[in-house]
């Protein structure tokens, strides 16, 4: 337990103190300067800024399967706990979603900045929050795993000159599954799938079943993914609905950029030939209502891109920018002076900062 | 190899990097010492051996420091040591990465312990990654060692006492060797030294058995270490 008295800190003392006061009013037994004990994303405010939030375990077990980056994980599993610290740019996009008025078109967020400063991190706190308000999630963890390394390509059953990806289909309807399943049994479908001559989905069907559908016949996988994206665009924003829909994309550059995968012929694939970045390349189109879209660059993942690209017009190319556009940019800065200080706090409240020197 | 090549220098070409450091030194040329604290001390705490030493150095020429030690906090010259026994065709960056990822994955595995240990356990968890790796070492280093000593037409297995630099080497090859022969192909090196320091700690795994057997040879040669004439 870290008393708040013997906390020194690296900069001038008068925002901490302003801080602590702050703290000292809103929780009845400050904790520490580093953590907050608000763990409902929608009461985070400009006070909790700088602060780290416990993201309950049983939210990440169901909302992210495999959202989180790799080297988050660990740490998760290292320190027996998620802790995601509260900044300025995910309290920008999550104000905005409080306050948006969901009968007019879907609002696209996109989080950009340099490598390594946060973009996906505050995308899963965007998503954290959507997910405690009720809302339908649908969360793409990367795009770039859709357009490179793929095992199998087969042939779409729907259109000829499209290819079909089952196993990442697969495993995206797994995850669906898992984040969203008290609405499969609510929402109905409104129209009639065909999967084969003597497979068919019939209208009114429950989503849940789609699903289901999809995952144990893998062939058609990528098709039902489909569906399932069109269906929710349609349902979303009617009256009748009470749901609203989040459609989260890590690495939204990566559905216009170029992609690894070749034909047998060993021609590059376009990835507009592929079903399931047709699809979303739909659904990131803003003629629905009812929801929002938040997505974000990544140039770690991306193909054929330099190195030092950033910014949304290097990455996500002139055919990119032109489908987003308009929408909304967020930059996430690296860490100031106050976040970095709490940074510290909490590595060293986590023991992880072993070394003698590092008390200092 | 190294002088022939100064030689040459003088005659044909300019090396653009003069290998200074493996050239036979003058002995008139002292070490460098490398770590701040040695100089922040102030001019009342030191011996009077230890003034003349300063004033020594500050007449003297110094030898020029080697690329693998810096005057930084985390220096360590046991770990640097290790490190270029670990490399291999002069890859030095590789095998500081290793070593990185190494320290770091004992320390995961240790934090991770703490964090799911209740409170009576958790102050006997050692945490920090560097105490392991010199204790782990420590454990390994063997006391005795066996020279073999020609006597009369045979050759006997003799109990010798070793130097402490021959024993921090035996205890560095004995761990590396261990590490890239007997574990499964598949792994990262990092991953198969962090288990065996960690068992090492634990005063348990195949390097603690080689020192044992080791000590057990010595013993059973007792009868000929008086074959040993130094």
């Amino acid at each position: 337990m870290l008393q708040v008295t013997h906390v020194r800190s690296l900069h001038s003392g008068g925002r901490r103190q302003q801080q602590e006061a702050v703290a000292v009013d809103s929780e009845p037994e400050p904790f520490s300067v580093f953590r907050t004990q608000e763990s409902d994303p929608a009461c985070h405010s400009e006070t909790h800024i700088g602060q780290y939030y416990t993201l309950p375990s049983a939210h990440i077990r169901t909302l992210f399967p495999s959202g989180l980056p790799w080297r988050y994980q660990q740490q998760v599993k290292t320190f027996n706990e998620a802790c995601i610290m509260v900044r300025q740019p995910s309290l920008e996009v999550i104000s905005y979603l409080k306050k948006t008025d969901y009968s007019k078109p879907a609002l696209r967020y996109l989080f950009y900045g340099q490598k390594g400063t946060g973009k996906t991190i505050s995308l899963c706190h965007a998503v954290h929050f959507c997910y405690t308000q009720g809302w339908l999630v649908l969360h793409i963890p990367d795009a770039h795993q859709w357009v490179k390394n793929c095992k199998e390509l087969l042939p779409s059953s729907y259109n000829a000159s499209r290819f079909d990806q089952p196993l990442q289909a697969t495993t995206w309807l797994r995850n669906f599954r898992l984040t969203n399943e008290r609405f499969l049994s609510k929402i109905k479908t409104k129209h009639r799938y065909m999967w084969t001559k003597r497979e068919f989905t019939e209208e009114g069907s429950l989503l849940g079943e789609l699903v289901d559908q999809g995952i144990s016949r893998v062939k058609s996988s990528s098709d039902v993914v489909g569906a399932v994206m069109k269906e929710l665009r349609l349902q979303s924003g009617q009256p009748g609905s009470d749901f609203h829909l989040a459609v989260a994309v890590d690495g939204v550059n990566g559905l216009w950029g170029r992609s690894t995968i070749k034909k047998e012929d060993r021609s590059a694939v376009d990835p507009e030939e592929l079903t399931l970045i047709y699809n979303l390349r739909k659904l990131m189109r803003n003629d629905w209502t009812g929801g929002a879209i938040i997505a974000t660059l990544s140039q770690t993942g991306s193909l054929y891109t330099p190195k030092s690209a950033y910014l949304p017009q290097e990455l996500l190319g002139e055919r990119g920018f032109d489908s987003m556009d308009p929408f909304i940019p967020v930059s996430v800065p690296n860490y100031s002076e106050k976040e970095f200080e709490s940074c510290y706090l909490y590595y060293m409240d986590r023991h992880w900062l072993q070394h003698p020197q590092s008390e200092r | 190899w190294y002088a022939i090549a100064l030689q040459t220098s003088l005659l044909s070409f300019v090396c653009r990097v003069f290998l200074v450091r493996w050239s036979r030194y003058n002995p008139y040329y002292l070490e460098p010492e490398v770590s701040k604290e040695a100089y922040s001390r102030p001019e009342t705490e030191l011996s009077a051996e230890e003034k003349e030493q300063r004033e020594l150095k500050a007449l003297r020429p110094i030898k020029a420091a080697t690329s693998g030690v810096s005057s930084s906090v985390f220096d360590d010259p046991v770990i640097s040591k290790f490190i270029n026994m670990m490399m291999e065709h002069g890859n030095k960056v590789l095998a500081r990465e290793i070593m990185t990822q190494t320290l770091e994955n004992i320390k995961k595995k240790q934090v991770e312990k703490y964090h799911k240990a209740s409170e009576g356990e958790r102050e006997a968890i050692e945490c920090n990654p560097y105490t392991i790796f010199h204790q782990a070492l420590e454990n390994c280093k063997p006391v005795v060692g066996l020279a073999s000593i020609q006597k009369g037409g045979k050759y006997y297995q003799v109990p010798i006492p070793l130097t402490d630099n021959r024993r921090r080497f035996l205890a560095m090859k004995w761990m590396i060797t261990e590490c890239r022969d007997n574990k499964h192909r598949r792994t990262h090196m990092y991953e198969k030294l962090s288990q065996e320091l960690l068992a090492a700690f634990g005063k348990e795994g195949n390097v603690m058995k080689k020192k044992y057997e080791l000590h057990k040879m010595a013993e059973a040669n007792r009868a000929y270490a008086h074959y040993r004439w130094w």
